[in-house]
């Protein structure tokens, strides 16, 4: 059924390009973010983590309208017409995910940053080395972020519709394609899309709960 | 000579440490025995520089190497070999060494092992390795036999001797067990609520302690052992 219709085609594309670049830019920042946080006492900790924690809370549609008027002809990135293109959609979702993944990196990294310094102090090891033995041994809990951020990408529908508009063959996403086709009473279409995102969540949600098993087995093997 | 002047430690509004002087001679061995939550590893990591005090200063330790094994070292996800060989940042012989310092602690069947791996008291056999690779002028220990057995904790001290005696650092450690202090140290401290209630000779404080709650101590701690 996929196979055949291009429109369905394009919307599972364009829906996995946006949550795939989305999610691997969201990780560039989070990642550092958290780990920053996670791995170091410094003066503004407790309010940075406040803040991040407040951002993992965000509403979709706040975001979608913080980047709508960043982009729109008045605002100050109108220049770049951005606003209902794919960039515009991955710019909102990095807004929305980089705190996801940042808020989850830094919880992992302040289970284990303690100890680890700790024991690096003890044996001579300090700065630069110590943060990259650090990121080693949180390297496998990094991914669980990073798939959570995916799932989170990949169900977003508020913010991609703001920014992105729903056009056809451009900007239409699984979830506002959803959205639409329910609204226009096209149910079979908008269950078809229902399953392919419900099979695309279940199977991260598997690779997810592996990863944490063999993190588990890992600390008390 | 290692000296802490009006040193206060607090957390939360609480005094966990106050010493108002204490010194630590070049070359001996000092044991710190209490009960939980007297102040022997925050005095640790204050010395160890990883915990900073409230108040008061430490002197003597400027230029000084110090090594220190915390109560719960880190056991790295890589071998037990590499987590040994990590002390030695790069050195050239850092394989024979490390093999050698597990041999030492009867590690020599797991050095192939992940660090994460391990059981308490292996990880705590290999983390008191890799602190043993280097020569320090100062070593630290906070409870280093705390996971093991018996037959373990006699290898580990015997060690512990081997190294103090090659390296005429200074040894400062703490431990539950007042017979591990008289085994290992010149001199004993009993702390309890953050101060340092008696200090003497090893000797001396087990057989002739004077002060009422280092007595309290050892009584209970004789009938329970």
């Amino acid at each position: 059924m996929f196979g055949a219709d291009p429109e369905l085609r394009q919307i599972i594309g364009v829906t996995l390009r946006m949550s795939v670049l989305s999610t691997l830019i969201s990780a560039l920042i989070g990642i550092p973010w958290g780990v920053a946080m996670g791995a170091n006492q410094f003066k503004g900790k407790a309010i940075l983590s406040r803040i991040t924690n407040t951002l993992m809370g965000l509403p979709p549609v706040v975001a979608g309208l913080i980047v709508f008027l960043i982009l729109s002809r008045s605002g100050p990135l109108g220049k770049l017409s951005l606003l209902y293109s794919v960039p515009a959609m991955v710019i909102a979702q990095v807004v929305l995910i980089s705190p996801i993944i940042a808020g989850m990196t830094s919880n992992i990294v302040s289970l284990r940053a303690p100890s680890i310094n700790e024991t690096c102090a003890g044996i001579g090891i300090s700065g630069w080395k110590r943060l990259w033995l650090t990121i080693k041994e949180c390297r496998i809990p990094f991914v669980t972020a990073v798939l959570a951020g995916f799932g989170r990408s990949i169900a977003e529908v508020g913010a991609v519709q703001m920014v992105g508009g729903n056009i056809q063959f451009k900007t239409r996403v699984m979830t506002t394609a959803i959205m639409m086709q329910t609204n226009m009473g096209r149910f079979e279409l908008a269950v078809a899309l229902g399953v392919v995102l419900l099979i695309i969540s279940f199977v991260i949600n598997s690779l997810v709960h592996r990863v944490q098993e063999q993190t588990q087995r890992d600390r008390t093997a | 000579m290692i000296v802490l002047r009006d040193v206060v430690q607090q957390f939360g509004g609480r005094i966990v440490l106050e010493i108002p002087e204490l010194q630590f001679v070049p070359g001996k061995r000092y044991g710190l025995i209490g009960e939980n939550g007297s102040g022997k590893t925050t005095l640790i990591r204050m010395l160890a520089g990883t915990s900073k005090p409230t108040s008061g200063r430490i002197e003597g330790l400027e230029g000084k190497k110090v090594g220190y094994l915390p109560q719960s070292p880190y056991a790295f996800s890589f071998s037990v070999l590499q987590n040994v060989a990590l002390a030695l940042n790069g050195h050239g012989d850092a394989k024979e060494i490390a093999q050698k310092a597990l041999v030492a602690v009867g590690m020599e069947s797991l050095m192939d092992a992940r660090g994460d791996r391990l059981s308490g008291g292996e990880a705590q056999r290999m983390a008191l390795a890799r602190v043993l690779v280097r020569a320090y002028d100062v070593l630290l220990l906070d409870e280093p036999t705390s996971s093991t057995d018996v037959r373990s904790m006699d290898l580990i001290e015997t060690t512990l001797k081997e190294y103090v005696q090659k390296t005429q650092c200074t040894l400062i450690f703490s431990t539950h067990s007042p017979a591990q202090a008289l085994r290992l140290a010149d001199e004993v401290l009993y702390l309890e609520k953050g101060r340092v209630v008696e200090q003497g000779l090893a000797e001396t404080l087990f057989h002739s302690p004077q002060d009422e709650r280092t007595k309290a101590f050892l009584r209970h701690w004789s009938l329970n052992s």
